[in-house]
């Protein structure tokens, strides 16, 4: 169960903007094996929904996407056809998105909208496919689904809704799954639910995962490897336990210090912060993107950042060789 | 403490469209709630989506006129202060630093606005007033003038918060101040907030459905559910002992960036809180795990247990307080305590 399914060597994305190209994701390289979760982590504006979306080839018009390498499964992406890359996304390649009321349709009944995809990619009948997405629907813990094919989405609530979603990446039984801000528009007791449940499908289907939120809460309990992402670039990528007790970045470090821990930060103290803001990531950038914002900043961060590695796996992109 | 803004058995409901020929039902946003918020303390109110926190937070600020019920300031009754006299001493700030502020405006007469209302002091004295707030909350001189649209969400909440702060209110009803702010610029305000509740002696409504941010920056937590308050009590003793199952399962829920303790199981199961449908008897009953039978017909009443209350008939008199051992393995709840990830079944 080593095998790689994703692997994205020099992925860059630039947006055309009128005051230049934007960067907005810069050189990424990272691989994710059959039943392995990566979590992509970053604040709003660094890059991580771009990085899904270029590999599932959905970018918007205006951006372009350039890699060394991005295969899927030994097949490269980067040379295939629209039609084989549309024959893969949906069946192989799925893509579970944030808002489940924007992602389905709400003229078409939840029924349809399943049936639909594995129609298309497995020549079904409408029984097959029906009956297909009845065990799915029974999979991801929703009583009585047959007749919640009939349903239309503003029938269903928000996490029944992102159930359906689940349930609808998880119809052509994928390879791999990215999965965008999955329980952000949730409830806290949904999330849980629904978190645990993408888990627990995704080790029992062995599917590789890519899980892209901002929650490090999150990432802790699900991820098997974190990439840390910031201006575009992953600032440090780990095995989750290493990353969390010794991370090394100093934006990863600022990030875990800025959240309250009950049990673990004292009530009414001072949190951390990142002072500063992003920089901007038109035009050419040069040296460490973080310097402005980094207590441990030197001269020689203008320069080339060197990236570094433990025998763990675990890199970043620093000059230092522990943050402080 | 003696209680500054304090609202009695207040109820709001709506009048909900259920189409164009179906007769028009009766939403309970917030369902008789009794609070008491005393001075210098920082309530916290937490609860999911369409539990009546937000219909909450516009009555306290004399936003929306309560159904039923009251809400008095120092032992006034808020309707006779009038909107004005109202706004002089409890002040808003909103979740979306980006919707409420006025565009068109600069900073500093965004901050000023209060004052011109209420016809304070002259125009120099007023933006020297303004000037001197926003220094307070961090933003130097040189953002006075700007536009909304020129700041950062957080550079926007400051702004927010400022306005909130120039009228010198006794009370701040802060409603997910931080929710759509990245975390580094959450922690930011929170260290902000908690600034000048300390320096200016301010008291505070805080809003939020994260829970780790209100057991950090609050003092006392009401945990509401579909318009009610099912449990109250120090932030302390409801995150150590919660009693209301409703309570545990948002306390299992909170996920710190714990690794190897994996995503813990709730017990909640499918249902979903449909305010339009509130369930008969407990509204929590349809999703709580350790549910006995008069929870399906009987409303459960709020019990004071010294200072803290809660409302469940598993700790009504009579009824036996089950042992933590009944509180069977889903109903795990202390946060520090380690979870391990149950195994897929």
């Amino acid at each position: 169960m080593s095998e790689t399914i994703l692997d994205v060597d020099g992925l860059s994305v630039d947006i055309a903007t009128p005051r230049g190209a934007l960067h907005a994701v810069r050189d990424i390289s990272f691989s994710v094996k059959r039943g392995e979760t990566l979590c992509l982590v970053g604040e709003s504006g660094c890059g991580k929904s771009m990085t899904s979306l270029a590999i599932m080839d959905l970018l918007p018009k205006a951006a372009t996407r350039t890699a060394r390498r991005l295969t899927f499964a030994d097949e490269d992406l980067g040379k295939a056809s629209r039609k084989r890359v549309n024959a893969l996304r949906g069946d192989r390649m799925a893509m579970i998105f944030q808002e489940p009321m924007t992602a389905l349709n709400p003229a078409y009944t939840i029924g349809n909208q399943l049936v639909e995809a594995y129609r298309q990619h497995r020549n079904a009948s409408e029984a097959e496919a029906r009956e297909q997405a009845v065990h799915l629907l029974d999979k991801v813990g929703i009583a009585s689904a047959a007749q919640r094919l009939g349903q239309y989405p503003h029938q269903l609530s928000g996490g029944l809704r992102q159930r359906v979603m689940i349930a609808m990446a998880l119809m052509c039984g994928p390879d791999l799954l990215i999965a965008d801000e999955p329980t952000t528009a949730l409830d806290v007791t949904i999330q849980a639910q629904i978190l645990r449940l993408l888990a627990d499908l995704q080790r029992e289907l062995g599917i590789a995962m890519v899980l892209i939120t901002h929650d490090l809460g999150i990432v802790a309990r699900i991820a098997d490897r974190v990439a840390v992402m910031y201006a575009g670039q992953i600032v440090e990528e780990g095995p989750t336990a290493s990353l969390f007790a010794n991370p090394r970045h100093p934006y990863t470090q600022g990030l875990i210090d800025c959240i309250p821990v009950p049990g673990r930060t004292v009530p009414g103290g001072r949190l951390g912060t990142i002072p500063g803001v992003v920089p901007s990531l038109v035009g050419e950038i040069r040296g460490c993107s973080f310097r402005d914002r980094c207590s441990h900043a030197r001269d020689i961060c203008a320069a080339t950042v060197p990236l570094k590695e433990t025998a763990d796996g675990h890199q970043w992109r620093c000059i230092l060789e522990n943050a402080v | 403490m003696t209680a500054l803004l304090e609202a009695h058995d207040l109820t709001r409901s709506f009048e909900v469209s259920q189409g164009m020929f179906k007769a028009r039902r009766k939403l309970h946003a917030v369902n008789g709630i009794s609070l008491d918020i005393r001075k210098g303390e920082v309530l916290g109110i937490v609860g999911e989506s369409g539990c009546g926190k937000s219909t909450l937070a516009r009555m306290l600020l004399g936003l929306l006129p309560p159904t039923e019920g009251g809400i008095t300031l120092d032992g006034t009754d808020i309707r006779s202060l009038g909107r004005k006299g109202m706004a002089r001493r409890v002040q808003p700030v909103f979740q979306d630093p980006y919707s409420s502020l006025n565009p068109r405006r600069t900073v500093a007469s965004i901050v000023a606005l209060p004052l011109e209302v209420h016809g304070i002091g002259t125009a120099a004295e007023r933006r020297k007033q303004a000037l001197g707030i926003l220094d307070k909350v961090g933003l130097p001189q040189r953002f006075a003038d700007r536009y909304p649209r020129e700041l950062s969400g957080g550079q926007r909440q400051r702004v927010a918060i400022a306005r909130a702060l120039v009228m010198n209110p006794e009370v701040v009803v802060c409603d997910e101040p931080t929710s759509a702010l990245d975390v580094s610029v959450q922690s930011q305000i929170l260290n902000l907030l908690m600034d000048l509740r300390r320096d200016l002696g301010l008291t505070y409504v805080f809003i939020s459905h994260n829970l780790a941010v209100v057991e950090h920056i609050a003092t006392r937590v009401a945990v509401m559910y579909l318009g009610r308050v099912v449990e109250l009590a120090e932030t302390e003793a409801l995150f150590r002992t919660p009693r209301h199952p409703y309570t545990k399962a948002l306390l299992a829920s909170v996920l710190t960036p714990e690794p190897g303790q994996g995503i813990p199981e709730t017990g909640l199961g499918l249902a979903f809180p449909d305010p339009l449908n509130p369930p008969s008897g407990c509204p929590f009953h349809p999703r709580c795990p350790a549910r006995i039978s008069q929870c399906s017909t009987t409303v459960p009443r709020l019990l004071q247990f010294g200072r803290d209350a809660v409302a469940c008939h598993l700790h009504d008199a009579g009824q036996s307080i089950p042992s933590p051992s009944d509180d069977g393995a889903t109903m795990r709840h202390s946060l520090p305590l380690p979870q391990k990830r149950k195994q897929s079944e």
